[in-house]
C-alpha cells in the first residue's frame, strides 16, 4: 500500500506528459473552488487536519466526497492545489462535488496518537472511546453543519489504507453518509493483506512500508519520514544475507513500534482478531461499493472479504463489489490496458471509472442518473477479456471440482488410481525460489501475472499441467488446494500457484512494450508457451488445523494442509492448459520458513534447514485443486 | 562456424550498409574498381573447384592475393553481381588485392564430395602427395596448394604472392592451408578457426555435446548436394521454437533428435556426430593441431573473448603453432567480441559491457599491417607477439607471450559457507588467507535431468550469444548451484592466461557433467549493482576425467578429481569485485543432458537419465578449487 503513494503521483506525472488541457484545467479549478484547510475537532478534542476543496457556486447544492488517510492531506498550504485534473477525478470536480481530504489521528498535521488498524470498538461508551468509525462520524458531522451550500449527503472513499478508513466509515452510521467505496481495503492483515496471507509473513513489503511509515511522529508535521537506506538494490540478496527476521528487527531497535509488536504476535490471536476490518461489517446503512484488482498484489484479500463479510454479516445492505485484472490502485489510473507482459484488451480502468464508480456517487450523493441496480458483482474475466455481471459471487453457475495430481505430472478430474505415489523436493532457505525472475529492488507489480518459466525449471519447484484444453474453462471464484504431504522435518511454507500455459504459437497482434531485459535486445517478451500466473498463495503449514494454534509436522507422517487461494475470475482459453505450480519458497515477498517448529520471529540463523517435502498423489492419498468452474 | 552463416549478415554487413550510405557506395566502388571472374580450377584428382577472382582494373603494378575459402558460397554468383565489399576490411579493399573465393571441395558449385571437416594428410608432400589407401590423394591442405598453384600461373599481374584468411569454418581452411604450404604463401590468417570438435569448439567441449548449436546448424549445412548448386534451399526439417529449454527438454533422449520428424537419418554429419561419441577415431582425425609443424607462412590468430563458438580454436591453434614451429612468426590477437565480431566496422559494447571504443579499429589496423607487411612488402615494424584486450581495465596490452609468464598461478579453494579463498599465506594482498578444513567437508546438490540449468536467464529461442556474460544471480539462486565467493578484494587482482579447475567431485550415479564458471561479482555501488558477469565458463563430462578415448564411470559415492584447462582470460578483477566459482551439473540446453549413468550418450534411453546427488568436495583431503594466473 505505500507504493500506491507513488503510483498517484506516477500517475499524475503521466498525465501531465499527455494532457495538453492540464494548465487551463489547473487554472479551471482555482478559479471555481475554494480550498479551506481547518482542524475538525473530534469527541475527545482531538483535532484532525481536514482540505477542503468546495465550488464557489451557489446555485445549487453540493455533495461531499472524503477520503480518510494515513498518507497526508497534501499539497499543504492554501495556495497549493491538489490536480485533480491528472486523472478521473476531474469529473467530481466537474460536478461540484466538494472533495475533502483527511489525515488520520496521529497522522501527518492531524493530532493524537496513530494506531495501525485501529481495532473497532462497537460498545463505545464514552467520550474518550474513539475508533476511526467515531472520528469519521464527527467529521461527516461537522462538515455536513459547517460547510455552506452542501447538500447533506456524504461519500466516501479510499483505496488501500484509506480503503480500510472506507471502511470503518462505512460502520460509523452516520445518517448522511449515503455511499461508501472501500478500494482494495486493507482488511486482515494476518490472513490476506499486506503482511500476511495464511500467517506467512511478506516481509519485502511489510519492511519496505513500515521502516518508513512506521517510524514515530511526535508532533504535528508537514513532512514525511525518510525510507531505509539498503546496502544493495538486489532484494533477494538483501533479505537472504539480513537473514533471520530478528535481524531485521535489529536494524529498527524500538523505533519502529509496529514491528516489533508485530514480532511479538506470530500466531492469530486476540491482538490480529481485533484488527480483522470485518467485525466492524454489521448492519451497515449506506450503499457499499467494493472495488479491487485480480491482481493487486497487496489487498486483493481485503475486497474480496469485504463483500463477503457485507453479504454474510449485513445482508440487508446494497452491496456491490467490481473486480478488474488490476495491480493495487490500477483502477484509478488512466491506463488500464496490460500488466507486465498480460494484455486485457481494452482500457479497464477507464471503463471502471465511467460505467461503475462515476454513476455510483452521482446516484447516491447527486441523486443523478440511473439506479445502480440490484446488488451485483461486476467482475472482469482476464483470458476471455471480458466484463461480466453476476447477481451473486461466486456466481450461482459455478461449481467447485476438484481436479488432481497425477503420478505423470498431469492433472485431471479423476483420481489417481495408482498406489504410493508421490513427488518431492529439496526445499532450500539457502536457494529460495525467487518470487519473480530478474532483480529487482522494490517488489514488481507485474509478478502476480509474471510468466512462470523461470520457476518450473527449477528443481524444487512441481509443475503438473492438464493436456490442451479442448474448450474453454472459465474458473469464477476462490480456488483451493488440498494437499497431502509429508516433510522430513517440523514444517513448512506451501505454495501453490494456478497458472494458464499460452500455446507455443501465441502472439498478440499487438506486441506489448518492448523487454527491458538487457540481452533480449529490445524485442517484444517471447508470448508463446507463456506461463501467466493467473493466482498463486501460500499457506505456512503449522497452520494448517489452525490459525490461533499452530502444530509441527509429524516427519514422514502423511498430512492434509488445505488453504484458500483468493477468488480468481479467468478463463483459460481453448488450445490453452491449465497449469498447477507447487513450491515452498516465495523469495523474498514472503519470509522463508525455517522448516522446523520454531518461533519464527525469534528464530536464529542457524535454525533454517533445508527439508524433503513429498507431495503425494496415488488412490489414498489424492491431491487436488478444487476449481470453481463456471458454466456458460 | 555454426552461427557464422547468420550472424555474419547482421555484423558484417550492417555495418558494410552503413558506410555504402556514408561513402558515395561500396559496390560501386568494387564494380568500378575490379573485374570480376568465375572459373573452375582442377585439383591433382581432377575435381574442379569453384572459384571467384576480383582482379584489380589498375594494371599499373602486380597485386598480391587474399583468398578465403568457404563452406558457406562465395557468391553472388553471375558475371554482372559483384560482392557489396571484398576482403577482411575496407582498407584492404581500396588498397587493390586480388581477393579470391572459393567454394571447397563438395560445396555449392564445386566439385567432389564434402566431407565434415576434412582431416588432414600429413604425408607425403603435398607438391605430390600420392593416393591414400582408399585411393585418396588430397585433403584441404592439397586443394590450397592446387589452387594457389593455379592462381599465380594464371591470374594475370599477380605478385606472386597469396595471404589465406578465414572466420570460423573458413578459419579451419586457413589454418589447413598451413601444413606444408604452397611457397607462395606468405601469411596466414586463421580466425575463430574450428580446430577440434572434441575438446573444445562447436561440436563438443571437453566431451560433452552442444546440443543447441548443433541441431541448428546441422540442420541446415547437412542438406544434402548430389550436384553443384547456387543455392541450398531450405532445411532438413521444421523446427519453430521460441523457447529452446522448452524444446529440447521435450525432445528427451538425444537419439530422438533422429526421429523422423527432425533428422530422420537424413543428417550425414549429425550421424557421424551421434557416432563419435568419444575422441578417438572420428574426432581426433579432424584436429588439425597435429599437423601445424614445419609451418613457413605468418600466422595472425584471431580471436574473441565471447566466442561461443570457437574460441578454443584461436587459442589453441596458436598454441600449436608456438610449440610445434617454435620459431615461427607467429602472433595473437584476442579482443571483447562475439564470433566474428571483429570484422564489422564497429565494435563498442557488448551486453552491459562498455569497453570505451571502437576496438575494431585496432584490430583493423593491425589486420591491415599484417597483410601489407608479408604480401605488399610494407614494413610498418613487427607486430607484437600477442595483442590481448583486458576486460575491466578496457585496455590492449601486449605480450611477448602468450600467456604471459609474468603471470603465477594462485589456486583458490572452496571453503564451506560459499567462501573462496587463498590459502595462507595469500600470494597477493588483494585476498584474504582462509584455511581448510581437515576434516570432512563437502556441499551437495541433487542435479535433476527433469529441471537442467538453464545456460541463461529468460525465454530463448536460438542461442543468445550474450549467454557468455550475463548476469548470474539467475542461477546463484537455485539450489542446483552452488557458489563460493571471495570476500571483496582488497586491490585489483588481473588474471592473464588458462584457468585450471580441479574439483574433487562425487555423485550418487555413475557418470556426471561438471560446469564451472568464473564470475566477476559487482559491488552493491557498481553501476549494475551485485551484477555477477559471467568471465569464463567450460563443461567438462566426467568419464573423460582421465582419457577422452577411453571413457570410466565414476564410482557412485567415491570422490574422483577433476581438473581440466579452460580458456584463457584477460581480466582485472577491480578493488571491491569479488571472484565467485559456479558449479553445476547441467547448461540446458546449450550442452546436451548428460543422463548421470555411465551410458552410451547418444543412444540412451528415457530412463537412463536420472536424478543424481552431486558432492563437491573441499577438505584436506579433497581440496577443490580453481587455478587463476595472476600478473604480479
Amino acid at each position: 500500500m505505500r507504493k500506491l503513494v507513488f503510483l498517484l503521483l506516477f500517475s499524475i506525472s503521466i498525465e501531465f506528459a499527455f494532457s495538453q488541457g492540464t494548465a487551463q484545467d489547473s487554472a479551471w479549478i482555482r478559479e471555481n473552488y475554494f480550498k479551506t484547510e481547518t482542524y475538525i475537532p473530534m469527541r475527545d478534542g482531538v483535532r484532525l487536519w481536514t482540505t477542503i476543496y468546495a465550488p464557489k457556486d451557489s446555485t445549487q447544492k453540493h455533495p461531499i466526497l472524503m477520503t480518510r488517510t494515513p498518507y497526508s492531506c497534501a499539497p499543504y498550504g492554501k495556495d497549493k492545489w491538489r490536480n485533480f485534473y491528472a486523472g478521473y477525478l476531474r469529473y467530481y470536480v466537474r460536478e461540484g462535488y466538494i472533495m475533502v481530504t483527511q489525515d488520520v489521528r496521529g497522522r501527518w498535521m492531524s493530532e493524537g496518537n496513530f494506531a495501525d488498524v485501529r481495532p473497532f470498538n462497537k460498545d463505545k461508551k464514552t467520550n474518550n472511546d474513539v475508533d476511526e468509525a467515531s472520528d469519521t462520524y464527527d467529521a461527516i458531522d461537522w462538515l455536513v453543519k459547517n460547510i455552506p451550500g452542501n447538500n447533506g449527503r456524504v461519500g466516501v472513499f479510499g483505496i488501500s489504507y484509506p480503503g480500510f478508513y472506507s471502511t470503518m466509515a462505512a460502520a460509523s452510521a452516520h445518517p448522511a453518509l449515503k455511499a461508501v467505496s472501500p478500494q482494495a481495503p486493507v482488511t486482515d492483515w494476518f490472513m490476506g493483506d499486506d503482511f500476511h496471507h495464511n500467517g506467512a509473513f511478506y516481509v519485502m513489503d511489510g519492511w519496505d512500508f513500515y521502516s518508513s511509515f512506521g517510524k514515530p511522529r511526535p508532533q504535528p508535521t508537514t513532512i514525511g519520514p525518510s525510507g531505509f537506506d539498503y546496502y544493495t538494490h538486489d532484494n533477494y540478496k538483501w533479505y537472504l544475507e539480513t537473514g533471520a527476521l530478528k535481524n531485521i528487527l535489529k536494524l529498527t531497535g524500538d523505533t519502529i513500534a509496529f514491528w516489533k509488536e508485530l514480532y511479538q504476535h506470530p500466531n492469530r490471536d486476540a491482538w490480529w482478531q481485533a484488527r480483522n476490518a470485518r467485525v466492524a461489517l454489521y448492519d451497515i446503512k449506506p450503499a457499499m461499493l467494493v472495488v479491487g484488482g485480480l491482481y493487486d498484489a497487496e489487498d486483493c484479500f481485503g475486497a474480496w472479504h469485504v463483500y463477503k463479510a457485507l453479504k454474510e454479516q449485513s445482508p440487508n445492505t446494497n452491496s456491490h463489489i467490481v473486480m478488474g485484472p488490476w495491480y493495487h490502485g490500477e483502477w484509478a489510473s488512466n491506463d488500464g490496458t496490460h500488466l507486465g507482459n498480460v494484455q486485457w484488451g481494452s482500457n479497464t480502468s477507464a471503463w471502471y471509472q465511467n460505467h461503475i464508480e462515476i454513476p455510483f456517487f452521482d446516484y447516491y450523493l447527486l441523486g443523478k442518473g440511473a439506479n445502480p441496480g440490484t446488488p451485483n458483482a461486476t467482475v472482469f474475466f482476464t483470458g476471455a477479456n471480458e466484463w461480466q455481471q453476476f447477481d451473486q459471487w461466486p456466481p450461482a453457475d459455478t461449481k467447485d471440482q476438484p481436479i488432481y495430481l497425477q503420478t505423470d505430472g498431469s492433472l485431471a478430474w479423476n483420481t489417481p488410481t495408482t498406489k504410493n505415489s508421490s513427488s518431492e523436493y529439496i526445499s532450500d532457505p539457502a536457494h529460495p525460489v525467487p518470487y519473480t525472475e530478474d532483480v529487482h529492488f522494490s517488489r514488481t507489480r507485474e509478478y502476480m501475472d509474471d510468466d512462470q518459466r523461470f520457476a518450473s525449471r527449477r528443481p524444487d519447484v512441481l509443475t503438473f499441467e492438464t493436456p490442451v484444453l479442448s474448450e474453454d474453462l472459465t474458473l469464477a471464484g476462490p480456488v483451493t488446494a488440498d494437499l497431502l504431504v509429508s516433510l522430513s522435518s517440523t514444517d513448512a511454507d506451501f505454495v501453490v500457484k494456478v497458472i494458464d500455459v499460452f500455446p507455443d504459437d501465441f502472439s498478440y497482434t499487438k506486441p506489448g512494450p518492448a523487454s527491458v531485459r538487457s540481452h533480449d535486445n529490445g524485442t517484444a517478451y517471447p508470448m508463446g508457451g507463456y506461463q501467466m500466473l493467473v493466482h498463486g498463495e501460500i499457506m505456512r503449514g503449522r497452520f494448517r488445523e489452525s490459525f490461533e494454534k499452530p502444530v509441527p509436522f509429524k516427519p514422514g507422517k502423511i498430512e492434509e494442509v488445505k488453504w484458500a487461494i483468493p477468488d480468481v475470475a479467468h478463463t483459460f482459453k481453448k488450445g490453452h492448459r491449465l497449469m498447477i505450480q507447487i513450491q515452498s519458497t516465495w523469495f523474498p515477498l514472503v519470509d522463508r520458513n525455517p522448516q522446523k517448529f520454531v518461533d519464527i520471529y525469534t528464530a536464529d540463523d542457524s535454525d533454517f534447514t533445508k527439508e524433503t517435502i513429498r507431495i503425494w498423489h496415488d488412490a489414498d492419498h489424492p491431491s487436488k485443486i478444487i476449481l470453481p468452474v463456471l458454466k456458460q | 562456424m555454426r552461427i557464422l552463416h547468420r550472424l555474419i549478415l547482421p555484423v558484417l554487413l550492417m555495418p558494410a550498409l552503413a558506410q555504402c550510405q556514408r561513402n558515395t557506395n561500396e559496390g560501386d566502388f568494387v564494380k568500378n574498381n575490379y573485374d570480376k571472374q568465375e572459373v573452375y580450377i582442377p585439383m591433382r584428382d581432377g575435381m574442379r573447384l569453384y572459384t571467384v577472382i576480383y582482379t584489380p582494373k589498375d594494371k599499373t603494378q602486380p597485386h598480391p592475393f587474399l583468398m578465403e575459402r568457404t563452406p558457406y558460397g562465395s557468391g553472388p554468383y553471375g558475371d554482372t553481381l559483384y560482392r557489396r565489399s571484398l576482403g577482411p576490411n575496407r582498407t584492404l579493399m581500396h588498397e587493390l588485392y586480388i581477393f579470391v573465393y572459393q567454394d571447397v571441395r563438395g560445396r555449392y558449385m564445386s566439385e567432389g564430395q564434402f566431407e565434415e571437416m576434412t582431416p588432414a594428410r600429413d604425408d607425403p608432400h603435398n607438391a605430390n602427395k600420392k593416393p591414400d589407401a582408399s585411393g585418396k590423394q588430397t585433403d584441404e591442405s592439397s586443394d590450397t596448394w592446387d589452387t594457389v598453384d593455379w592462381l599465380i600461373k594464371n591470374v594475370k599481374n599477380n605478385n606472386g604472392r597469396v595471404g589465406i584468411y578465414g572466420i570460423s569454418y573458413p578459419g579451419f581452411y586457413a589454418s589447413a592451408s598451413l601444413p606444408d604450404a604452397h611457397p607462395a604463401i606468405k601469411c596466414v590468417s586463421p580466425q575463430a578457426p574450428v580446430t577440434d570438435e572434441f575438446i573444445g569448439d562447436d561440436a563438443n567441449h571437453n566431451g560433452a555435446f552442444f546440443l543447441l548449436d548443433n541441431f541448428d546448424f546441422d540442420n541446415f549445412f547437412d542438406i544434402p548436394r548430389p550436384t553443384p548448386v547456387k543455392h541450398y534451399s531450405g532445411n532438413l526439417f521444421r523446427a519453430n521454437y521460441n523457447d529452446a529449454y522448452k524444446f529440447f527438454l521435450n525432445l528427451g533422449p538425444l537419439k530422438n533428435a533422429n526421429k523422423p520428424e527432425y533428422f530422420n537419418n537424413k543428417g550425414k554429419i549429425w550421424n557421424e556426430y551421434m557416432a563419435g561419441s568419444t575422441y578417438a577415431g572420428y574426432w581426433e582425425a579432424r584436429n588439425i593441431r597435429p599437423h601445424l609443424k614445419n609451418i613457413r607462412p605468418a600466422t595472425l590468430l584471431v580471436g574473441g573473448w565471447f566466442d561461443a563458438e570457437d574460441m578454443f580454436g584461436s587459442l589453441r591453434t596458436y598454441e600449436a603453432i608456438e610449440q610445434q614451429t617454435p620459431n615461427n612468426d607467429n602472433h595473437i590477437i584476442m579482443g571483447p567480441w562475439t564470433h566474428g565480431g571483429w570484422a564489422g566496422g564497429g565494435w563498442n559494447r557488448f551486453g552491459i559491457l562498455d569497453f570505451g571504443q571502437n576496438v575494431n579499429d585496432y584490430f583493423h589496423d593491425i589486420e591491415t599491417k599484417f597483410y601489407d607487411r608479408y604480401l605488399l612488402g610494407k614494413d610498418s615494424g613487427a607486430l607484437p607477439e600477442a595483442m590481448i584486450f583486458e576486460t575491466g581495465t578496457n585496455k590492449w596490452k601486449t605480450y611477448n607471450t602468450w600467456p604471459p609468464k609474468e603471470a603465477t598461478p594462485i589456486k583458490l579453494l572452496l571453503m564451506e559457507n560459499n567462501r573462496l579463498g587463498s590459502p595462507l599465506p595469500p600470494p597477493t594482498n588483494a585476498l584474504v588467507p582462509v584455511t581448510i578444513r581437515k576434516d570432512v567437508s563437502y556441499d551437495q546438490y541433487v542435479s535433476d535431468p527433469a529441471n537442467p540449468v538453464p545456460y541463461i536467464d529468460g525465454i530463448h529461442g536460438g542461442r543468445d550469444n550474450q549467454y557468455i556474460v550475463t548476469d548470474q544471480r539467475f542461477a546463484s539462486q537455485r539450489s542446483d548451484v552452488l557458489f563460493y565467493q571471495t570476500d571483496p578484494l582488497s586491490a585489483d587482482l588481473t588474471v592473464t592466461g588458462r584457468l585450471r579447475p580441479d574439483i574433487w567431485l562425487s555423485s550418487s550415479g555413475t557418470d556426471a557433467d561438471l560446469i564451472v564458471k568464473l564470475i566477476d561479482v559487482f559491488p552493491d555501488t557498481a553501476a549494475n549493482p551485485g551484477y555477477q558477469r559471467l568471465v569464463r565458463a567450460e563443461v567438462f563430462r566426467c568419464k573423460f576425467r582421465n582419457s577422452y578415448e577411453k571413457p570410466e564411470a565414476l564410482t557412485p559415492g567415491q570422490p574422483a578429481e577433476i581438473a581440466f584447462n579452460m580458456n584463457e582470460i584477460a581480466h582485472c578483477f577491480k578493488k571491491g569485485h569479488r571472484i565467485m566459482v559456479q558449479l553445476q551439473s547441467s547448461w540446458f540446453p546449450l550442452v546436451d543432458l548428460n543422463p548421470q549413468t555411465f551410458v552410451n550418450i547418444p543412444t540412451a534411453n528415457e530412463s537412463d537419465f536420472q536424478k543424481a546427488t552431486i558432492r563437491i568436495w573441499h577438505d584436506a583431503a579433497h581440496p577443490s578449487g580453481i587455478a587463476l594466473p595472476v600478473m604480479q
